[in-house]
């Protein structure tokens, strides 16, 4: 790896935090809770990498992660605990719904999938209110949250599969490939034989299944329950990871490599952040955005580099 | 001749580019005012070269420009340019297609037309009326460019250049300066009705305009222009005045590509053309029509074949080739490979499932330029280079990935560190071999070749060639589209030529020869 500028920053900003408060950031308490973030943010960031390599955008993962939250409580009743099946079936669907419509009827992915996390982040509200609960709470998972290893929190070690089967199929199957060839040169691949159309809905379909799949991870993390209430920046969180980790926005470079190490740059930066004396954590939406603001801004210009180079 | 009739006169002008490259070397050129000169050569003869250096794009390293008989210095900006009368409107700078055609008239000339910040949407109507009045352009006002053919969209491109001209040089002095407009290849994506029109829009502008006509096809510029000029490696090799001189295409043509001994070429390559015949037939293309492009085109293509399409550039064979891989659809075709028809309008993964492959030698369009060597090598070869063919997922071994693209390195040649080596850093000759590599091992039944050897040295074209000439023998047909005679002499058992989208006649590699070198 010539220069990896996310590994530099993951090194350095240990470094700091190390230097500056040792005793509080290098704590086992924080650790674990450095790899249970890590878990968390990753999740919401890996499958949609799939989707902006190919230069589109996929923002319907946190309607995903939301919304199958709520299928699964309302299945519990019937499929008792195989209802958590329901994440990745549900996943599955919904970007196979994502990638047919944006190929097909040719409408920009942005706009679909962010009025997709609209419609099902208000369906989700929606079953809390109809349902005279506070939370969607499945306490029957229970025995997922206590992790067999000590010290390294179920969360992380649920996160896992997702994480290796987004590598695999990035790198050992041709799948990761063909999205890679219609992001980088979209002629190039249809003169390559690659047929573009049914490539770019399987990138939606592997970022849907893989979110539902993460998705069981953050449902374990919150206390198996999903969020009832939206909040940009959970949405941001996921695109902050990609764009930190180095795949950038127009597609074609990076991969899920990548965001897991923008991710670990995310959880870092606040985990560092709000130990120091002095940051107030009710500003934390503020840093969020100013984060992913600096770091399109940075990643823009580090691209424009590489290309006259 | 009267000094009068001469609007401008570049003398001796040279331009090196790197150091070693020589784009233009001494060359001359007089304009008149009120005609239409064209400058012809091939790809690389310095045409646009030449022509930048008079819109002040490029400054020549030395020559002098002398404009209406007084010396001046060469624009050193197109707005000096502009001021001097001179316009360019580029091949591929393309129109904006969801303005309005008074917006796109004006574009980028805005300030002349504002008060206080704010445009003054009455005076840009009147001017752009009569701008559109003035010169012949019947389109309504309130349309989009992208509603408009694209005949009429290069005129207001031509509208706009003429408008600029007279803006920038004001309405002082100089009032009565002729404007010349550049036209770098203004054919090129249009149809041949579309041609007619623009030329015959072209001819009625000459009255008070003079066009300089930059193209490489042959029998436009023989019908549309009174002189031509023949740029060949950086020098004009001749000069002719169309109205008193009778000029054959024939001729044209050879000044353009110089003298070559075809025979020598032919015999340094020789390979078996004579078997070809008895071979089964692997593609029967019968009455494959485009409307505008080419017609009822069918022909059929022998195992180990390699078929030529051969003629001017926009007689529809590029087209032809395009549309036999699905790139475009024609709107009628049977095609046969190996006898079973494929699906018409199908797409290019299709075709390659059936057997077709497709090479340009544009790389730009072609490689994914930065990714590494071994990759682009193994796009169309995933089958050899897998594991384990499961339904939907099969796992890459890297270990053959890497022997593979060795192979195809060592067979061709490539210079690069190794397969890692990603491919905007290679040269143009380097990324052509690694865009042709991978169908080495791909081995399609067909392959088309379009423009394989276009824009790279001499070295790396025997390479490729080379490379060709193998596949063919081991019985992959080929259908070639180039602009290079030579390149057909090499490659093909047969050729056939083709004018304004009609196959005329079939020759065989040594007929074609004997006509060539006639």
């Amino acid at each position: 790896m010539r220069g990896n500028p996310a590994l530099w920053a993951i090194m350095g900003l240990i470094l700091i935090f190390s230097a500056i408060v040792p005793d509080k950031f290098l704590s086992t308490s924080n650790l674990v809770a450095i790899l249970r973030n890590f878990a968390v943010t990753s999740m919401l960031a890996v499958g949609p990498t799939f989707v902006i390599l190919l230069g589109s955008i996929d923002l319907s993962y946190m309607g995903i992660w939301m919304f199958g939250g709520a299928l699964v409580w309302l299945a519990y009743p019937y499929l008792g605990l195989y209802s958590i099946f329901l994440y990745p079936l549900f996943g599955l669907l919904i970007g196979l719904f994502n990638g047919v419509v944006h190929v097909k009827a040719k409408v920009p992915s942005f706009i679909l999938t962010l009025a997709m996390t609209a419609i099902l982040a208000f369906l989700t509200t929606y079953v809390r209110n109809i349902s005279g609960v506070l939370t969607l709470t499945v306490p029957a998972y229970d025995f997922l949250r206590a992790s067999p290893i000590p010290y390294i929190p179920s969360p992380f070690l649920l996160a896992l599969p997702t994480i290796i089967l987004s590598i695999f199929l990035m790198f050992f199957t041709k799948i990761g490939t063909y999205i890679c060839a219609i992001g980088s040169n979209e002629e190039g691949a249809r003169l390559a034989g690659i047929n573009v159309e049914r490539y770019k809905v399987l990138a939606f379909m592997i970022s849907g299944l893989l979110v539902g799949l993460g998705s069981i991870a953050i449902f374990v993390h919150l206390g198996n329950q999903t969020r009832v209430d939206f909040d940009p920046s959970e949405l941001i969180r996921g695109l902050a990871a990609i764009v930190l980790g180095g795949t950038p926005l127009a597609g074609g470079l990076g991969g899920p490599h990548r965001t897991l190490l923008g991710a670990m740059i995310y959880v870092l930066i606040f985990n560092g952040l709000f130990l120091l004396p002095g940051v107030d954590p009710n500003h934390l939406k503020l840093y969020i955005g100013t984060l992913l603001l600096s770091a399109v801004i940075i990643a823009s210009k580090a691209l424009k580099g590489a290309l006259i180079a | 001749m009267s000094g009068e009739r001469v609007l401008l006169e570049v003398r001796n002008v040279c331009k090196t580019f790197d150091n070693t490259v020589k784009a233009l070397d001494g060359v001359s050129i007089t304009v008149h005012k009120n005609e239409v000169l064209s400058v012809v050569g091939e790809n690389g003869a310095g045409k646009s070269t030449l022509m930048k250096t008079l819109v002040g794009v490029h400054q020549p390293d030395s020559g002098e420009l002398y404009f209406m008989g007084q010396r001046i210095p060469f624009p050193k900006n197109p707005l000096e340019a502009l001021k001097l009368g001179i316009s360019i409107v580029y091949q591929e700078r393309g129109v904006i297609p969801h303005l309005k055609v008074y917006q796109f008239l004006l574009l980028g000339l805005e300030s002349k037309f504002t008060r206080l910040g704010r445009l003054q949407l009455k005076k840009i109507f009147e001017v752009s009326r009569s701008v559109f009045e003035e010169l012949g352009i019947k389109v309504s006002m309130d349309a989009y460019m992208y509603e408009l053919q694209l005949s009429t969209q290069k005129m207001i491109e031509i509208a706009r250049a003429i408008l600029s001209i007279r803006l920038a040089v004001g309405n002082g002095h100089n009032k009565d300066i002729t404007p010349l407009i550049i036209l770098d290849e203004p054919t090129a994506p249009l149809s041949m009705e579309e041609r007619d029109e623009l030329f015959k829009y072209i001819l009625d502008l000459k009255e008070n305009n003079s066009f300089i006509f930059v193209s490489h096809i042959i029998p436009e510029v023989l019908k549309f222009s009174d002189r031509v000029y023949v740029l060949r490696d950086g020098k004009i090799v001749a000069h002719h005045e169309l109205s008193s001189e009778n000029v054959t295409e024939d001729l044209l043509f050879r000044e353009i590509v110089g003298r070559v001994s075809y025979y020598e070429l032919y015999s340094k390559y020789q390979y078996g053309v004579a078997e070809a015949k008895e071979k089964p037939i692997v593609l029967s293309v019968r009455q494959m029509t485009k409307k505008g492009f080419f017609q009822d085109v069918s022909f059929d293509l022998h195992e180990g074949e390699c078929i030529g399409l051969f003629g001017p550039a926009g007689c529809g064979k590029s087209e032809v080739a395009k549309a036999l891989f699905g790139i475009i659809h024609a709107d009628s075709e049977k095609i046969y490979v190996g006898g079973i028809e494929i699906k018409p309008k199908s797409d290019p993964y299709e075709r390659m499932r059936r057997g077709i492959g497709y090479f340009s030698g544009d790389t730009g369009k072609e490689l994914f330029l930065h990714w590494p060597i071994r990759k682009n090598l193994s796009i169309v070869n995933f089958e050899k280079i897998t594991r384990r063919q499961l339904k939907i997922v099969s796992i890459i071994n890297f270990n053959i990935e890497k022997e593979l693209a060795e192979k195809i390195m060592k067979r061709l040649r490539i210079r690069a560190p190794s397969v890692n080596t990603e491919c905007h850093s290679l040269s143009g000759g380097n990324k052509q071999k690694v865009s042709v590599g991978k169908w080495l091992e791909k081995s399609p039944k067909i392959l088309i070749l379009e423009d394989p050897t276009i824009g790279i040295d001499v070295g790396a074209r025997e390479d490729i060639y080379e490379a060709l000439l193998e596949m063919k023998r081991n019985g992959i047909s080929m259908i070639l589209v180039s602009d290079d005679p030579k390149e057909y002499v090499i490659l093909c058992d047969k050729v056939l030529t083709m004018r304004e989208g009609k196959i005329q006649k079939v020759y065989s590699n040594e007929e074609f020869r004997r006509v060539m070198e006639a």
